[in-house]
């Protein structure tokens, strides 16, 4: 059968889009997903397309069954957003959705790591528009910020990969030990598409500052590429553990003070990583494909909720749990959908969370890490409080706003109604995905002590909340901003430039103070050489010239007589 | 709940509008609650930790760890809380 | 009279020939294309002998059938075809445009001149690189500089005399040093002739007069390299002189200086000695690290941009001159392939301001307002030439700065692979602030700027398509160097 490389589809699709107009661009975009996937199936089993460049040979394209779930998986992300953006169609946001889309197929299917850098970096800036075309100032900022940390991630990635052809490695996807210097810096550039703690910021910082759009395809295939690619990379990797429980825990406390919903949903995606990372960490095979089936069914039910939080901010224009509420009398349908999401992400059995997250756990205990296994419960617990109840009802119930917007449009209800039938689909039958993972699955989630156990740990959860809420002790949603790594250079960073501004300032008053000399002899330096008028920029005298020349010589001359003397 | 219905319109009353209806939604909600827990007592437990096996254990730690995770959650806004214009940009 | 086998002897005295004619043709509308046609079957000389040397090896042709060490030899092996291929090849690009580019800038009565110094400094800097003498190698550097101190002394620019005789100065004490070099060099080994110098030398090498030569010959190769820093000739001369010349000069006469620099160290004096005891990679490293730095951060203060384009000439000559001092396999092909690509961007970044200049008479920071929108072929031609000089991935800037971080890690110098990516993240702000001037300043209003002739806007185009296909298409320049290099260290890994 005949098949290219997927990304090809997306990029073409893109080709298309820039020079189509109305009716004629939203067919070809909503095409192009729809051709990736026939030619994802035609695809399926070929052998690894390779080309050279740089002098070198690039795997462009290899198959094996993890990176065609991803394929699939990325596919159906593409779709729904796609489907999705056509409420408002935007050539701008819809040629960079099929660019990014591009960059994604590229990363999951690539059979080396140079490959992969490519459209590692492909992913950060072609997104980065998906942040702009929002229009705001707040926007702009935080996109510039985003794009920083895209390429920093990127220029980590190269730096591990001129480190292993130094050390004349293979660049190979293949399992890694985590020793010496190129595999720590491939980590940590996986660490921040991944969202490791301290290095997560840009998630929570971005995506909640996208155009609506924007965020439902961001929030599943940027941070889930970097899962895939853990996954190859460092499965069993002991320390991975500790970061995905980290990174479970940490986001839920800030989820549940948090009141821009679609930042709730951010921290929440952390959370999410979080499990996977975990899975990932722990190896086994059962723990790999808890990991990856989870990233199969977090794309979806995350989608779902960030397009549920979508189409209310697009019909209200307000996104604060406190500026919302009582949404569910004029926008039914959307609310039903945002529950569906909910239970799913909560692990209700008969919703995709369930079926998923549960291998995970069940992983962790198997292999002995039981105070693994109690962080995921809590984190559990945590996701059953921000995704499970805080969104749906801040937003669609509580207190009565007086909003009274329409229902979503067509598009975004089309899309979240694939989304929801998918969930529920997965929850039900699951196993069409775990006919896919990577290992055989031989997990049964449908026991009768299974569902037991987790409605009595979700129900009872949802009972603290009835009784906080009835007692009046749950505190109540307040705008603000919560401090967060962000800090360091939103904050701290600008305070110390002007602080040395100020500083120098102040200095050069005080004159004959010390401090004006050694700082102003620093910075001063650089301007006095290279300035405009800086003595490196100056028209040279010939003589000045000609002494620089002998003088040099005279050193090359004496250094070489030296040498040659010993 | 006052309901801002536009003048010259009959003011529209929503499902959950009616204080009963609420009551409903939790009645069933607590007979889910006894249900599940109730169910503790049919089952044949396989437990793969010790811990799980303990009665109730569950339901517990599901309380328990959503009333930590408020109050924790409460602690980490007094350090992390500020206005929304804290970032001057 | 087999023609192919005198490829080597034409290549020289096609363009050399063919300069007095120019010079004494009566009209200068025939001069013109008869300097086209000169410069186009000179580049296909060149693309013969790259080809030749790519099928058959190393080159020998001496000179009127005299044997060395009476005789002189030309020696072409896959270096100095490469170099043969941009020097011509830059000729050939520029020289139909020149009717345009000196245009505004020269009178019309210089024009026949023009043409026929233009053909002298081809021949010139053709001649360095294929000769196989080392006096022959200074006769030709002569005859390049001199005629190249009276193109660019041809600029409109009152300040363009001085700056040609500032270059005529240094250029001079540049060459002396060369020539006092060789002439050391003949004194001890009693001959001039390339080869048999490398083989005479191996047992003279712990003399002192060996060694000054090694100390003249470098230091005058690095002021015609204009390697920092010695490099205080080029800003003013290339800001100066026509944008034609700033365009040929630009692209190639600092590749020959390095190329200078490469043959005597590699062929001449041998690697390993050189690298070895004489340890000249402290030397040529660090300065190479200083001009990178130091002419990308004086360019991001310069207002004239063909003054800016020359300081980042500066840095690009100190990766170049970085790469020889690393003295490894990757250093040496960064090098050579860099010696290429950079003639090749800072070609199409010069053909840029020359197409901004023949429209707005200048080319400083302020005119290029808006430029984006009134101009698009010759500004998005900048935006391409300019990634490439930061060195972004699919352009040539990235094939060289690959190669050499790599020859950095292999020689285990860390700091110069993390100050080679460093110094390329200055350039993104000289580039940077162009752009942003260019597409998100607004236009003045009065000004109707309409896009360059397409005399001008071709050969730009096509040096920033090469740009592209050469940062995609590898193996051509890759390839080539790597194959030079097994010439230039012999058996040496």
């Amino acid at each position: 059968m005949i098949s290219v490389a997927p990304f090809i589809v997306f990029l073409v699709g893109a080709l298309l889009a820039c020079f189509a107009r109305g009716r004629v661009r939203d067919a070809i975009v909503v095409a192009t997903p729809i051709v990736g996937a026939l030619n994802l199936w035609a695809l399926d089993g070929s052998a690894p397309t390779i080309i050279t460049l740089f002098g070198r040979e690039l795997i462009l394209v290899e198959v094996d069954r993890l990176s065609m779930l991803f394929g699939w998986l990325f596919h159906l992300a593409a779709f729904l957003a796609l489907i999705y953006g056509l409420h408002r169609p935007n050539k701008l946001e819809q040629v960079t959705c099929l660019l990014y889309a591009a960059s994604t197929m590229g990363a999951i299917f690539a059979g080396d790591l140079l490959t992969l850098f490519m459209f590692w970096e492909g992913l950060g800036l072609t997104s980065v528009f998906l942040v702009l075309a929002r229009g705001t100032r707040r926007s702009e900022k935080a996109a510039i910020r985003y794009l920083l940390m895209q390429i920093a991630s990127g220029m980590l990635l190269l730096c591990g990969i001129v480190v292993l052809i130094g050390q004349g490695r293979s660049l190979d996807m293949a399992p890694m030990e985590l020793e010496g210097l190129a595999a720590w810096l491939i980590l940590l550039s996986l660490g921040i598409k991944a969202g490791f703690p301290l290095l997560h910021n840009w998630i929570t910082d971005t995506y909640p500052e996208a155009t609506v759009t924007g965020t439902v395809i961001m929030s599943a295939l940027t941070t889930k590429t970097a899962i895939y690619v853990l996954a190859r990379l460092f499965p069993g990797t002991e320390i991975l553990i500790y970061i995905g429980v980290s990174m479970t825990l940490f986001p839920i406390f800030y989820a549940v003070i948090e009141d821009d919903l679609r930042r709730v949903l951010s921290y929440s995606v952390i959370n999410q990583l979080g499990f996977m990372v975990t899975g990932i960490g722990i190896g086994t095979n059962l723990a790999i494909n808890g990991a990856v089936s989870h990233a199969f069914a977090h794309v979806v039910y995350k989608s779902l909720l960030f397009m549920s939080m979508g189409a209310v901010l697009h019909r209200t224009g307000r996104i604060g749990a406190s500026e919302l509420g009582g949404l569910y009398r004029t926008m039914p349908r959307t609310t039903v959908m945002c529950i569906i999401g909910a239970s799913s992400i909560s692990a209700f059995p008969l919703f995709s969370g369930f079926v998923s997250k549960a291998m995970v756990m069940s992983a962790a205990l198997q292999s002995g890490h039981e105070w693994v296994w109690l962080a995921l419960l809590f984190a559990s617990a945590g996701v059953l409080h921000h995704a499970g109840i805080k969104i749906p009802f801040c937003a669609f119930f509580g207190h009565d706003s007086g909003l009274r917007p329409k229902e979503a449009p067509r598009p975004m209800l089309i899309a979240m109604a694939i989304a929801s039938f998918s969930c529920i689909f997965i929850g039900i039958f699951p196993g069409v995905l775990y006919g896919m993972l990577p290992y055989e699955v031989t997990y049964q989630p449908y026991t009768f002590e299974h569902v037991v156990t987790q409605l009595q740990l979700l129900l009872f959860a949802a009972l603290c909340f009835v009784v906080l809420r009835l007692t009046r002790l749950e505190p109540a949603e307040r705008p603000g901003v919560n401090l967060d790594v962000e800090w360091f250079y939103r904050y701290m960073l600008p305070r110390i430039a002007r602080a040395l501004r100020a500083t120098l300032s102040r200095a050069r008053l005080a004159s004959g103070a010390a401090a004006e000399q050694i700082l102003g002899a620093g910075i001063g330096l650089v301007t006095r050489l290279h300035g405009p008028r800086g003595v490196l920029a100056r028209d040279p005298l010939g003589s000045y010239a000609l002494i620089v020349i002998i003088a040099l010589f005279a050193v090359v001359l004496v250094f070489e007589l030296a040498l040659g003397s010993r | 709940m006052s309901d801002p219905a536009p003048p010259g319109e009959p003011r529209k009353r929503y499902v959950f509008d009616d204080p009963r209806n609420v009551r409903r939604v939790l009645w069933t909600f607590y007979a889910a609650c006894a249900l599940v827990f109730g169910a503790e007592f049919f089952m044949h437990r396989h437990v793969e930790h010790p811990w799980e096996g303990l009665f109730g254990f569950y339901a517990l730690f599901g309380f328990g760890a959503y009333a930590l995770l408020v109050i924790l959650a409460e602690g980490l806004r007094l350090l992390v809380a500020r206005r929304p214009d804290y970032y001057d940009d | 009279m087999n023609l192919l086998a005198h490829l080597p002897a034409l290549q020289i005295v096609v363009p050399l020939v063919a300069a007095p004619i120019c010079a004494v043709l009566f009209n200068p509308r025939i001069a013109q294309p008869f300097a086209v046609l000169v410069s186009l079957v000179t580049f296909a000389i060149s693309v013969g002998l790259l080809n030749e040397v790519l099928a058959e090896g190393e080159i020998v042709y001496h000179m009127g059938g005299w044997e060395p060490p009476w005789g002189i030899a030309y020696v072409i092996d896959p270096l100095n075809a490469l170099l043969l291929c941009l020097v011509s090849g830059m000729a050939a690009i520029v020289m139909p445009a020149v009717r345009l580019g000196i245009g505004a800038e020269t009178t019309e009565r210089s024009r026949r001149l023009f043409l026929s110094l233009a053909l002298l400094a081809l021949t010139g800097m053709l001649g360095i690189v294929i000769t196989g003498d080392a006096f022959n190698l200074y006769v030709f550097l002569e005859i390049s500089s001199l005629s190249s101190y009276a193109l660019i002394a041809t600029g409109n620019d009152r300040r363009a005399a001085p700056a040609a005789f500032n270059y005529l100065i240094q250029g001079t004490v540049g060459a002396t040093f060369i020539l006092i070099g060789i002439g050391l060099l003949y004194m001890m080994t009693g001959t001039l002739n390339m080869a048999d110098l490398a083989v005479r030398i191996v047992d003279l090498r712990h003399t002192a007069p060996i060694q000054a030569a090694l100390a003249f010959i470098l230091v005058g190769a690095a002021v015609k390299a204009a390697l920092f820093p010695a490099h205080a000739w080029m800003p003013n001369a290339y800001t100066y002189a026509p944008s034609m010349v700033s365009a040929f000069f630009g692209a190639t006469a600092t590749k020959v200086g390095a190329y200078i620099m490469i043959r005597f160290i590699f062929t001449v004096f041998g690697a390993e000695w050189v690298f070895g005891d004489m340890m000249i990679g402290w030397i040529l490293v660090p300065l190479g690290i200083a001009a990178a730095f130091a002419g990308s951060l004086v360019a991001i203060w310069q207002t004239d941009l063909k003054r800016m384009l020359a300081y980042s000439s500066v840095a690009q000559v100190g990766y170049i001159s970085a790469a020889i001092g690393l003295g490894n396999r990757d250093g040496l092909i960064a090098a050579i392939v860099h010696v290429f690509n950079h003639g090749l961007m800072k070609g199409a970044l010069f053909m840029v301001m020359a197409c901004v200049i023949l429209r707005l008479g200048r080319a400083d920071i302020t005119s290029f307002r808006g430029l984006g929108r009134r101009m698009p072929v010759t500004m998005g031609c900048f935006v391409v030439a300019g990634l490439s000089m930061i060195g972004v991935p699919l352009t040539v800037g990235f094939v060289s700065k690959w190669y050499l971080v790599l020859g950095a890690i292999e020689a285990g110098v860390w700091p110069v692979a993390v100050l080679v990516i460093m110094s390329s993240l200055l350039s993104v702000i000289y580039i940077g602030r162009v752009i942003e001037v260019a597409y998100f300043a607004p236009a003045p209003d009065d000004a109707r700027i309409q896009e360059a002739p397409a005399l001008l806007l071709v050969p730009t185009l096509l040096l920033t398509v090469l740009c592209i296909t050469f940062g995609i298409a590898t193996d051509t320049t890759v390839g080539v160097a790597a194959y030079a290099v097994q010439f230039l260290l012999g058996g040496l890994p």
